[in-house]
């Protein structure tokens, strides 16, 4: 058995604090973890994956605002993860990410210890899991998304798609224009175009994505290019098929 | 089963109906051509060995129903029936009439019967077809007393399932979840620990008896909202807060078991749960002349990622109140600007006589 000699350091995360007392309890049992931050919920995770770079999140599933899943796809990084949830219809989604383990509330030192024994392996092993592709990988199969999580550093920002004016691919980013602001998240156009409900956002160019709801005509400009005017009077380029698929649509 | 043979009493009243009319036969046949005597002593048991015999119909009656037979092939099958019980009873009275020469009781049976042997086949036939309607009848009967009793035990069978669905509608990780609290607890307030399995099985009894009842009284469906709030705030700690209204005459009125429930458990887990610094759950319940209105009023985050789901317990309750009340516009929810509120009307019936008989089983 070779221990290692540095302690796992391990980030704990549930909106509840009796669970993450709980947690806290049971972990003291383990001298090799160390609990390098707690957090009340998805931003503050967020925020402490990103600064204090855990060998281990123990990460409850339902919390406001950001849920588990969410805060896996915004770290991004190969942190090993052992998910805690009362609710069971998670674990195949849990699976999909590599979860290291999927802890049903309630569970005991037993249940942990077992967990934090893969977790030790997966950690020795130094597996490097492209967690943010397998993220998005299980989120195809899923609903239209409502809104789009973006990182800038330790921030969150959470925006409601309606709220989208349209989106600009960028190399290996998108660019979504929200009113008068434009964030850039790291995902490519199409990726983000499977997500969204292709009934409300039309790829109608090779680099746009219109949200339709924004679209105030059609111009014809030279010969047989299009034009997109929007609402706030901006213009985006139409490609021959974008213009097939925005019939399609109105 | 025959009907009538199949029954002694049944079978009794019917032969009693073939004595009468075998006496009426005698009136109408005997008395112009004999004295009284010989026409009873002839009719009477003919009737009765009739009755046997026209017994038989029942059978044509089951081979041939009315409704999934042809027209003609029941009237042919009843022609020929009738011809052929009539045709015995006709053979049978020659018999009986020469019985009753060799008792020597009157020779003017044979006379009796030489007459009146067509008249007597033709009365046969058409007493046949009569026996034969009264099974139609009987039929037709017990299929509309069969219809009747399935449409009992079809809307018994919805209820009950309605009512396995009301309990079911405790949300299983509630539980695992108060169960998980309670865990973290026993290490570090055990007093605490104790309490909240106290109101986890209060709260989970309660529920089960009210959904057993066909209406409560608010103030018992109020209690359980209680119940079930002081468990959540247990898990949610600061980040829920209750604030609850009773107007004059609310308490009392009568609702349906669970009501309230599966709206507060929405406040909950798509409202309050879902923000980060929590909010107040208000619940308020008043009576304007014979209307009680709820009104449960919650905030919820605007940008939620919407689940599917999500509205299946204000479905239900809907449908539950269009059945009780015939009211289709009892709920009422809307959403504006991060806070979302249901108003559920409903008739005010207070609880007298129901009240006092509840409180003797109601556990103090």
């Amino acid at each position: 058995m070779g221990s290692p000699a540095l302690p796992m350091r391990v980030i704990v995360v549930d909106d509840e604090e009796l669970a993450r007392a709980l947690l806290r309890e049971l972990l003291a049992g383990h001298p090799d973890v160390e609990i390098v931050a707690e957090c009340g919920n998805g931003f503050e995770a967020v925020k402490a994956v990103t600064e204090k770079k855990p060998d281990l999140l123990l990460l409850d599933v339902q919390m406001p605002k950001l849920d588990g899943f969410d805060v896996l796809e915004l770290v991004g990084t190969d942190v090993p993860v052992i998910f805690t949830t009362a609710y069971d219809q998670y674990a195949i989604k849990a699976f999909q990410v590599h979860a290291v383990d999927y802890l049903l509330k309630p569970f005991g030192a037993e249940r942990l210890a077992e967990a934090l024994a893969r977790a030790r392996a997966r950690v020795g092993a130094r597996e490097t899991l492209p967690a943010k592709a397998l993220v998005s990988d299980a989120r195809k199969a899923r609903a239209p998304i409502e809104r789009i999580l973006i990182r800038d550093k330790a921030d969150v920002h959470v925006i409601p798609v309606a709220k989208i004016d349209y989106i600009e691919s960028q190399d290996d980013y998108v660019s979504l224009k929200v009113g008068d602001r434009q964030l850039l998240k790291e995902q490519t156009l199409s990726e983000l175009e499977q997500q969204l409900d292709p009934g409300r956002f039309v790829r109608i160019h090779r680099r746009y994505l219109l949200n339709v709801s924004r679209l105030a005509r059609i111009e014809q400009s030279v010969t047989d290019s299009r034009v997109a005017v929007l609402q706030d009077g901006s213009e985006l380029p139409i490609s021959r098929s974008g213009y097939a698929k925005l019939r399609e649509i109105l | 089963m025959h009907p009538i043979l199949g029954s002694i009493r049944r079978l009794a009243i019917y032969l009693l109906a073939w004595l009468l009319i075998g006496l009426l036969l005698s009136v109408g046949l005997g008395v112009r051509n004999g004295n009284w005597l010989t026409a009873v002593a002839f009719f009477v048991p003919l009737g009765v060995v009739f009755a046997l015999i026209s017994q038989s119909a029942w059978y044509v009656c089951r081979i041939f129903p009315l409704v999934r037979s042809r027209a003609w092939s029941v009237v042919a099958a009843q022609i020929l029936a009738a011809v052929f019980a009539s045709a015995i009873w006709v053979a049978a009275a020659g018999a009986w009439a020469r019985a009753l020469e060799v008792v020597g009781l009157e020779s003017a049976g044979v006379a009796l019967y030489q007459n009146q042997r067509a008249l007597l086949f033709v009365i046969g036939a058409l007493l046949f077809w009569l026996v034969a309607i009264f099974f139609y009848l009987l039929i037709a009967f017990d299929a509309s007393k069969d219809a009747e009793r399935a449409n009992v035990e079809l809307s018994l069978l919805a209820r009950e399932a309605e009512l396995k669905a009301l309990r079911a509608q405790i949300d299983p990780h509630f539980i695992f979840n108060s169960l998980h609290s309670i865990s973290s607890l026993t290490a570090t307030d055990p007093a605490a620990a104790r309490r909240m399995c106290l109101l986890l099985a209060d709260f989970l009894r309660e529920t089960l008896r009210l959904g057993g009842s066909q209406q409560i009284p608010l103030s018992e469906e109020l209690a359980l909202a209680d119940r079930f709030l002081a468990i959540e705030q247990v898990r949610l700690g600061q980040r829920l807060v209750v604030s609850r209204e009773t107007g004059p005459g609310a308490a009392t009125c009568l609702v349906p078991p669970l009501l309230l429930q599966p709206l507060v458990e929405n406040a909950i887990n798509h409202g309050v749960a879902q923000l980060v610094e929590g909010g107040t759950i208000r619940m308020a319940a008043a009576r304007t002349g014979s209307t009680l209105t709820i009104t449960l009023e919650n905030p919820c985050d605007p940008d939620r990622q919407r689940t599917r789901g999500v509205g299946l317990g204000l479905q239900l309750l809907r449908k539950r109140l269009i059945n009780q009340y015939g009211a289709s516009d009892a709920v009422y929810a809307q959403e504006q600007e991060g806070q979302f509120r249901v108003e559920v009307r409903i008739p005010a019936v207070p609880a007298l006589a129901e009240a006092s008989a509840g409180k003797t089983e109601a556990p103090a």
